[in-house]
This record gives structure tokens, sequence and C-alpha cells, in this order.
């Protein structure tokens, strides 16, 4: 489901997930702390190219999650831009809404809702650099050598594995219920899928009966414990992270003296 | 439907489609990474430490008071995330996700849904690019927190004042499912100085939807109530 399905294929999955967690943070704050839409913009640059180069990631697959976040930033940045002024206010481009209310576009919020735009593609661009080449469980047994409590680290074990058998049945209901007709009217759609979805608590919660059941008959008390795989060490991995980093510092001075 | 009334209704999905109504009520749930400033989005993380930290105490508590309560809440957390990706009709016709909110709050209590909805918002961001990682504090501190408290607060309310059971579930997930859009709103809109738009896009816009949630909600109430008052009894205990 959703990136899981290519981290399994990524190159980089034998990687030391701890490695790749603080490079992928690393590359992320500093992108976002230098507010810049020169660095923004090289962070998305190399960040999609590492994904395929180092991952093994094919481009349509890096191209397709970028695509993702895009509507809910393309609306929130016009937001940004496009706002109401003050009468007299001096704009690029400004038009009257209603006949009345002067709306338009300023330099310096244009300036913003660039930033902002850019700077969050290169910050989700980083993102995609962890999610894309670690599998959640891997990623979850990092998180518990880097000390987040034992208790929500099993929590969120136990989370993943039964969402994949939840959606499973949700998804033969919900073919079940449409070769029946439903899903016709929206009053019939209100009802199915009330239907379906209090089937699907009950299910999960006589499911979650029977798997207390059968730990427990295996000598469960209390926590679960697994081994984490064979790691290869994250020594070049960082080296890039490194580079990368030294990159956007440099986007960064660069793009200050140049507008200075 | 008769051929025209089809064709309207159409026209109508469509229509909302062109005006972004719909991409903004599908996805607009979760602030974006990287879209706060960073003031803002490690600001918000403080502001949920206190309400994660309770949560995870009361969790431990019931955990510790029975073990199978961590298969069970896991199995809850699980439903919650399968939840939010089912697609409800909506009155518009346009189609959106649930946000669980209300039904979580009813269902396990407020405590118990902060923690869970933390980790559904962590799955969320990394396997389906829905929120991110710095915007974490944001997105759990008007899912996780503000709509599970208000959800629970007015049905514990109405079910005291003696309301019946269906209005008291509709307006704890309506309200729910609105003041946690209100709630990222204004998140969004005082940091860029321009609330009033935001609520205009992103919370006007879900008012059908909250309702739309809320019918959804009693319907399920219904069935469980009809089917499962025993797990249902387990759950209060738990």
């Amino acid at each position: 489901m959703g990136t899981d399905r290519y981290a399994y294929l990524s190159r980089l999955r034998r990687v030391d997930p701890v490695a790749k967690v603080w490079v992928s943070l690393a590359v992320l704050l500093l992108c976002l702390f230098s507010e810049s839409i020169a660095v923004g913009l090289v962070t998305l640059a190399v960040m999609c190219l590492l994904n395929m180069v180092l991952g093994g990631q094919r481009p349509g697959t890096v191209l397709h999650f970028i695509k993702v976040p895009l509507a809910f930033l393309v609306i929130g940045c016009l937001t940004i831009i496009l706002r109401p002024l003050a009468e007299g206010e001096p704009a690029l481009w400004s038009g009257l809404l209603f006949g009345r209310f002067r709306w338009g576009v300023t330099q310096a919020y244009l300036h913003m809702g660039l930033m902002v735009f850019c700077k969050a593609m290169g910050a989700i661009s980083a993102m995609y650099f962890l999610a894309l080449n670690t599998p959640m469980t891997d990623l979850i047994l990092a998180l518990e050598r880097l000390h987040v409590p034992k208790l929500l680290v099993e929590l969120m074990e136990l989370i993943y594995r039964f969402i994949f058998v939840l959606m499973d049945t949700a998804g033969r209901i919900r073919v079940a219920q449409e070769s029946r007709l439903g899903y016709g009217s929206f009053r019939k759609s209100l009802e199915c899928m009330g239907d379906l979805v209090s089937l699907v608590f009950l299910r999960a919660w006589r499911k979650g009966d029977r798997v207390y059941t059968a730990l427990e008959s295996r000598g469960y008390d209390g926590s679960l414990t697994t081994l984490a795989a064979a790691y290869t060490g994250g020594g070049r991995l960082y080296a890039w992270g490194t580079a990368v980093a030294a990159l956007q510092a440099a986007t960064l001075l660069l793009e200050r003296r140049l507008l200075m | 439907m008769k051929r025209s009334n089809y064709t309207n209704m159409r026209l109508l999905a469509a229509l909302t489609a062109v005006l972004g109504l719909s991409t903004v009520s599908a996805s607009a749930m979760h602030i974006a990474e990287g879209y706060l400033p960073k003031a803002w989005a490690f600001g918000w993380m403080a502001v949920c430490v206190p309400f994660v930290a309770a949560g995870f105490l009361s969790i431990r508590r019931k955990v510790e008071r029975s073990p199978k309560a961590k298969v069970l809440l896991a199995m809850c957390g699980a439903f919650a995330f399968v939840l939010s990706a089912l697609k409800i009709p909506s009155v518009t016709g346009s189609c959106s996700h649930p946000t669980g909110v209300g039904l979580g709050a009813i269902l396990f209590g407020p405590t118990a849904t902060t923690i869970l909805g933390l980790i559904v918002l962590v799955f969320q961001a990394l396997l389906l690019a829905h929120g991110g990682l710095t915007t974490l504090g944001a997105n759990v501190f008007s899912m996780a927190i503000v709509g599970p408290i208000v959800s629970w607060a007015v049905y514990q309310g109405l079910k005291k004042a003696g309301a019946r059971p269906a209005v008291s579930v509709f307006c704890a997930a309506a309200l729910g499912d609105l003041l946690t859009y209100v709630t990222t709103s204004f998140q969004l809109g005082v940091v860029y100085g321009n609330v009033g738009e935001y609520l205009t896009i992103f919370a006007v816009t879900q008012i059908p939807l909250a309702i739309a949630e809320g019918l959804l909600t009693v319907v399920v109430f219904n069935v469980l109530e009809k089917y499962s008052t025993a797990e249902l009894r387990e759950l209060s205990v738990l």
C-alpha cells in the first residue's frame, strides 16, 4: 500500500534505517529553516535524483508521489498570494470581487506564496527519501532504537499489521455490496456505508479477541519481541547526506549574495 | 434515479470539481509537509506534548490492568486508519473521506483517541503522503486532540441532558468533524494573516461533509447498538 510497496524494492532497503531517518530529517529541516525558493527547488531536484539513483526507484513512481500533496499546496498557496487589498495599496494585479471588494496580488505576498510552495516541495521530497526506501516494519523497529517508548512501538507494529487485514475485509464487503446494487442513491450509500463501517468494526473487535487468544496460547506475556534484520552500515549514506546539506548551504549563500 | 436528475448531479459534481472544492475536501484535512513556518510547526508540537503524554499514561494504565487491551487498542487504531481511507457519499455529489474523529472519541474516549490518532497520522504521512512529519504537531492538535475532545464533550453533555442517542451521536460527529477543520483553518490563517479566507475555503466547504459524516456515524452506531452490546460494554470498561 502507498509508498511501502516501492520501499520493499528499493536498493537501499538493507541499509541501516536509523541512517536513513537522520539523513532525511537533516535535509528536511535544513530546507525548512532556510526558507528560500532556490534551496527548496535544489532540495526537490536532488532528493528526487537520489531516490532514483541510490534507491533505484523509477522516475514515474517518484513523480506520482510528488503529485499527491499538490492539490493542497496549490490551493493553500493561492490563498496566500491572492488576498483582499486596502484602498490604494500598490499591487501587481488587482480586480474587484462582486464589484465592491478589491482583491489582488502584491509583490511581497507573491514572493511569500512561491517561497512556501518551493519550500514545501523540497521538504516533501526529503520525506519521500525516507518513505520510499524504508519499509514500515524496519522503520518501526528503528524507532525503538531511537528510544521511543516500547508500548508505542508495539502498538505501531500491531496497528500496521492489522491495517492490511481490515483493508482486505473492507474491500471484500464493498465488492459484495456493490454487486448487490448497493450505493445507488445518496440514502442507499449512507446505509451501505454504515453497514460496512460497523461490520468492519465488529470483525476487527472479534479478530482482536482471537489474536489475543492465539498469542496467549503461545506464551504471550505482554510484549512482542522480534529481531531486527541484519543491516549494512549507513556510512555511505551519511556522506551523501553531508554532500546534500553542503549543497543546500551553498545555494542559500549564493541566493543571498545575488539578491543583496 | 431519473435520467435528467442524474445529468444534473453529474453537472453539479463537475462544477464542484472545477471549483476545486472536491480536491480541497478530499485532502484538506492534513496540512502538507513544509507548509508551516518553522516556529509554528514546532510550536504546535510543543502544544501537543501534554495531551499526548496524558493519553500515553492512560493507555499504559489500561494495558497494565489487562494485557488484552493492547491488542484491542491496536485493532481500533487500524480501524481508524481504514475508516479514514474510505470514501463517504456527500450531499454535493463530490466524495470525501470521513475523519472518524467522532466515532473514535465516542467509542474509545478522547485520551486513547489522541494516541491512536498520532500513530495513524504518522502512517498516513509516510505511506500516503497525507500530512507530514514537521506538520505532525499541527495535524495531531486539530485531528487527534480538538476534534475528539469536542465530540466526546458534546456526546456526554447531550446524553446527560437526556437527548435521544441518535441526536447526540449526530451532533458529536458533525461538530467534531467541523471543528477539526475550523482548527486547521485557524492554524493556517493565523500564520499567513487571513483567517477568513481559509475559513471559507476549508471549513465552509466542509459543512455538507460534516453533515454526511454525522448521518453516517448515526447509522454505524445504530447497527453497533443492535448487534454488539457486549463489545460496547467491554469498551466502556476498557
